[in-house]
């Protein structure tokens, strides 16, 4: 794999662990919304 | 969760066609890469500094603290922002330039951005919660606001700069590639998208903690009290 390929699938990781992490964020503020 | 998921999309298919599919600017080269991600971060950036100082606006004419929220949360998404827009910035800078910082305008311009909302943060965490600390940092944002435009847009092209403004034509001009267009646009409307998704949280979690803080500081219940009253 080239270097574009490297920091296109290191991008994607990033991005995708970021929005995990915001949509768990989001459950959380739900349930504490409800409480 | 289906506009979650379209935002994740937009932005994973802007960056994985801004890779793969859209032809790089025969000047940049493979750093053409690099501006997928810093554009849009310099413009959401500015997006939320003014987002900030609209709610710093609105907190002054009618003190909802709702509006405190936004302009603080606006704020640090901002310095967010301005600090990828930075990182990303330098290592353009490195490839393309030779040297991480080289005290371009364009560079100094954004450091000093970025240390005024700095002050902001410190002036925000210096004061105790509540509407002294939200009436002063309103006061204080929408100041900083006003060397915003002056700083991202005026200063930059008033100096001789190394920055490339001109090597992504206008829209005006017509002549950007438009499979670079296609992954330029997604890449700012995910980004903007995204910010406003953060932002909504961050004004839900500052709700939340005031609601948490006056539920500690609520007297003990009057009806418990009134019971202990009558027992003696």
């Amino acid at each position: 794999m080239n270097g574009n390929g490297v920091v296109l699938g290191v991008s994607l990781l990033a991005w995708t662990l970021l929005f995990l992490y915001l949509v768990r964020l989001e459950r959380r503020v739900k349930e504490l919304e409800k409480r | 969760m289906a506009l979650r998921l379209l935002l994740w999309l937009v932005i994973a298919g802007g960056l994985a066609a801004g890779f793969a599919w859209a032809p790089l600017v025969p000047v940049l080269g493979a750093t053409t890469h690099v501006l997928y991600l810093h554009v849009p971060a310099a413009f959401v950036a500015f997006i939320a500094l003014g987002w900030s100082m609209l709610h710093s606006v609105l907190y002054l004419a009618r003190r909802d603290m709702r509006h405190d929220d936004h302009a603080a949360g606006a704020a640090e998404l901002g310095i967010l922002f301005c600090v990828v827009a930075t990182i990303s910035g330098s290592l353009w800078a490195k490839a393309q330039w030779g040297s991480y910082w080289n005290w371009d305008p364009r560079e100094t311009s954004i450091f000093f951005v970025l240390l005024i909302y700095a002050a902001y943060l410190a002036l925000r965490g210096a004061l105790e919660d509540g509407p002294r600390r939200a009436r002063l940092s309103a006061l204080y944002s929408v100041l900083a606001f006003v060397t915003a435009p002056f700083l991202f847009f005026v200063v930059p092209r008033l100096y001789a700069s190394l920055h490339p403004s001109p090597i992504l034509p206008s829209r005006e001009q017509g002549s950007m590639d438009p499979r670079i267009r296609v992954c330029f646009d997604a890449m700012l409307v995910g980004f903007t998208g995204l910010f406003f998704w953060m932002l909504n949280l961050r004004v839900r979690l500052g709700a939340l903690a005031r609601r948490h803080a006056e539920v500690e500081l609520e007297p003990p219940d009057s009806a418990v009290a009134a019971a202990g009253r009558g027992t003696r």
